[in-house]
């Protein structure tokens, strides 16, 4: 992790967060960001390895940002780090590309630790995230989802996620599953990847037959 | 000379009688029929001395004509208006009978005005004989003959009889003329007289009476209902037939002869008027051009009259009748093919009305032109007063009928109205409060945008950038806090199945990251298809967290168990720790400084409660119990 992006508006939280970041990421190079536009031009020039996304921001959502970098540089990580805990605000972020997300008012330790999870590639999962990603797969009606194994849900990974809506931990669903703990983080990784596949192809269906419909 | 009977009894003329016999009854007491056969004692006249009065004296008699009773002026002097005497030689006692107290002499017809003298002696004057001269021409007149007058053998009898000219009147029936002279006993001809009156006087002025009420009556009916015009006009045609029957019986009027009949004359525009009027619209057809047009003729007519003058009178009115007529025939011919048209059910009652008067007014007019059967006249004359009075009758039923419905469909309508009124009441309501809903939602919204962003943001700084570390653990406290009640400000209700997910993750990772060996039990998925409220669910979360958190820190305890059940339509937690236990104070009340005063009065917002047992040694149990009945709706 060399490049990290830092996005967020507030001065001493954002100094913090610095902090928290070069402890985890002794030698990385952060470029720091309070708004979405001086975040979306820095993705456009620097290649990023890491971001770290705060949501609700002066001039727009940190969403965007995520999006764009999802969309550019398919191989950065997003993290969206904020101050909302309900799906309704995650969501949207996830489905953008984010891998996970990080509450802000949690302690330094915790934070570091799920830092380093999510970059070694163990993203978390709350069961109301898990849930709702249930309901967005099963409410997914892509014509091609059957030819696309891209776009929807192995066996496993919905067993996963039932499991974490119940309110088991991944390390207690490895157990029940017999599986590694890094298969599980693999799973949920997938499960992050295929929701923000399934919500590319879904927008681009749905621009496409809006452009049906225009001409 | 005995009077014969009639040849043969007009079918008509029994109709009549038998219509209004029972009216004569009631009338005038008289139950004899009209057509009995008059005592034999009754001597008819039929040869008379005619001559012109001249100079206001009696004629002399030496260039007197003979000529046969009925004298019929519009026939034999067509031209003559004025005063005749007639002489007539009685011979009594004509057949030999016992000799009567009093005799008397019956005139059918004398025109228009009658003298009686016997033997040179006055014995009867009909009225005036000088303008306004009485008109008498319709009405039968009976003269006592004193027996002191009468002589054994020959008797001379006097009629002076002033009279006009066929061309000063507008009806062949009001031309001067003397009808046939019967003389005998004066009982048998009083009887007479009193069956002829009925129907030539009483009746026409009973119908009138009626005929006057019932016409005004619906002429304001449709007066004042303005789509049933049809009332009013049928209501004018009614007063204008009583006035029509007027003739029959007003015999002494103060106006002159020629503006009586000229008043006459015009009288049948007006009928004709309301009679088309009545027609058109009882077919449902209003004609524009017909309101414009009868009135002007109603005012043509008369105009026309007047400037032809007195002696073109008949004349003229001749020609008028033949249009009036013509136009009445037409509107009647409309309003039977309209009727069938629609098909209307009033159809075949008004042909026959219709036809009845059809009929009257064709003897009418025949009488114009031809001298007929005075009893026929009479029946002519009041057949349709009688149709106009069922009909009225019949109207004014229809009107109540369709009253009645109006009244009808007005009840219903208002129901209607009424009911209609509660829904847009109701879905008025309804609206309101979805509209409440609305922006209470978009306050809540505003609100928990508010929060999290200026005191979520500032109470944010605190944690990360004080020194202190129990101000910054309070800070974080407080954003934990604010976050569950801006949950309950704007979360919707969550399934029970859902909470004990969220709870089991929150509880096992907290218990896990702290090495305490956690335990967690829960109802399998079918038994909890309940939901709670978002207000339940922060505050079971946080009563939750709090047991938990106390547990960490506390307790020292090395187990956890976290049991959910439901029982009796309850939620009951129970959190029970192997620790050292909640000290008690010296008043023996357990130590308020770890929460369990707010958890106990979380529960109780809850309808709730919560237990706590808890000893020095045996750990800690917390018995959370929540009615789910009042939560499970709830939003």
């Amino acid at each position: 992790m060399n490049n990290i992006l830092l996005l967020e508006d507030l001065p001493e939280i954002r100094t913090w967060l610095k902090s928290l970041v070069l402890q985890v990421f002794p030698n990385a190079r952060i470029t720091e960001c309070s708004r979405v536009q001086d975040a979306l031009l820095q993705v456009q020039s620097v290649r990023f390895d890491l971001a770290l996304c705060d949501l609700g921001l002066p001039d727009g959502s940190g969403t965007d940002v995520v999006a764009k970098l999802r969309d550019v540089q398919p191989d950065a990580q997003s993290v969206v780090v904020t101050i909302h805990d309900d799906d309704e605000h995650l969501f949207p972020a996830l489905q953008a590309g984010a891998y996970g997300y990080i509450l802000k008012e949690q302690s330094r330790e915790l934070i570091t630790e799920q830092l380093q999870r999510i970059s070694q590639g163990e993203p978390p999962l709350s069961p109301s995230i898990a849930r709702k990603v249930i309901k967005y797969f099963a409410s997914q009606n892509l014509p091609q989802a059957n030819a696309m194994p891209e776009v929807s849900l192995t066996d496993r990974e919905s067993e996963v996620l039932l499991r974490v809506a119940k309110g088991f931990t991944l390390p207690e669903i490895g157990v029940q599953l017999g599986l590694s703990r890094h298969t599980i983080a693999d799973y949920v990784k997938q499960i992050y990847r295929k929701l923000n596949v399934s919500s590319r192809a879904e927008a681009a269906l749905e621009a496409q037959r809006l452009g049906l419909f225009r001409r | 000379m005995p009077m014969p009977p009639p040849p043969r009894t007009p079918l008509l003329v029994r109709l009549a009688r038998w219509l209004l016999g029972p009216l004569c009854w009631c009338m005038v007491g008289l139950v004899t029929p009209a057509g009995a056969t008059p005592a034999p004692t009754v001597q008819v006249l039929t040869q008379a001395l005619a001559a012109a009065e001249v100079g206001g004296r009696p004629p002399a008699w030496a260039g007197a004509a003979p000529v046969t009773l009925p004298d019929d002026w519009a026939d034999r002097r067509p031209d003559h208006g004025g005063v005749m005497w007639y002489r007539l030689a009685l011979s009594w006692p004509g057949d030999g009978g016992p000799a009567p107290a009093l005799y008397g002499l019956y005139v059918e017809r004398a025109c228009s005005v009658l003298q009686v003298r016997l033997n040179g002696h006055l014995v009867h004057d009909g009225g005036r004989f000088d303008e306004p001269v009485s008109r008498n021409c319709h009405r039968p007149q009976l003269v006592a003959l004193p027996a002191a007058l009468m002589q054994a053998g020959d008797n001379r009898l006097d009629l002076r009889i002033r009279g006009y000219a066929r061309a000063e009147v507008s009806s062949r029936q009001r031309a001067g003329g003397l009808s046939v002279i019967e003389v005998g006993a004066y009982d048998t001809l009083a009887a007479h007289h009193a069956r002829r009156s009925v129907f030539a006087v009483r009746l026409p002025e009973v119908l009138s009476g009626a005929l006057v009420l019932m016409g005004s009556f619906m002429f304001v009916m449709g007066w004042f209902h303005r789509e049933q015009s049809y009332l009013a006009y049928f209501g004018a045609l009614m007063l204008g037939w009583s006035l029509l029957l007027a003739r029959l019986w007003a015999s002494d009027l103060p106006v002159p002869n020629h503006v009586t009949e000229l008043a006459l004359a015009a009288l049948m525009s007006f009928i004709t008027l309301a009679a088309v009027q009545f027609l058109m619209r009882y077919a449902g057809r209003r004609l524009r051009w017909l309101d414009f047009a009868l009135p002007a003729q109603c005012a043509l007519m008369p105009a026309t009259l007047l400037v032809a003058g007195e002696p073109r009178l008949y004349a003229v009115a001749s020609i008028w009748f033949v249009v009036l007529t013509v136009q009445v025939v037409a509107a009647v011919v409309f309003y039977l093919v309209e009727a069938r048209r629609q098909r209307s059910r009033q159809l075949w009652p008004m042909a026959a009305l219709l036809g009845v008067v059809g009929v009257s007014l064709a003897l009418e007019i025949a009488a114009q032109g031809w001298a007929l059967d005075s009893r026929v006249l009479h029946v002519a004359q009041l057949l349709p007063a009688l149709g106009f009075l069922a009909l009225g009758l019949r109207l004014v039923q229809q009107y109540g009928r369709a009253f009645q419905t109006a009244e009808q469909h007005r009840a219903e309508l208002e129901v209607r109205i009424r009911e209609a009124t509660a829904q847009i009441e109701r879905n008025f309501a309804q609206l309101s409060e979805l509209k409440v809903e609305q922006v209470t939602e978009r306050e809540r919204k505003r609100i928990a945008a508010d929060l999290h962003d200026d005191l979520g943001a500032k109470l944010l700084t605190i944690v990360h950038t004080s020194d202190n570390e129990r101000i910054s653990q309070l800070a974080r406290e407080a954003l934990e806090e604010m976050r569950l009640s801006v949950r309950g400000l704007t979360g919707k209700p969550v399934k029970l199945l859902d909470a004990l997910g969220d709870w089991r993750a929150e509880v096992v990772s907290r218990l896990q990251q702290s090495g305490v060996q956690g335990e967690w039990s829960a109802p399998s998925d079918e038994e909890v298809p309940q939901t709670l409220s978002s207000r339940a669910y922060v505050q079971t979360t946080r009563i939750l967290r709090e047991a938990v958190s106390n547990i960490i820190k506390h307790s020292g305890a090395s187990q956890c168990s976290v049991r959910c059940t439901i029982a009796n339509g309850d939620f009951q937690l129970v959190v029970q720790d192997n620790g050292k236990g909640i000290p008690v104070e010296l008043d023996g009340r357990l130590d308020k400084g770890h929460g369990m005063a707010s958890m106990k009065g979380r529960a109780k917002q809850l309808q709730g409660q919560c237990l706590v047992e808890s000893g020095p040694g045996y750990g800690t149990v917390i018995r959370l119990t929540l009615p789910l009945e009042r939560h499970t709706t709830a939003h």
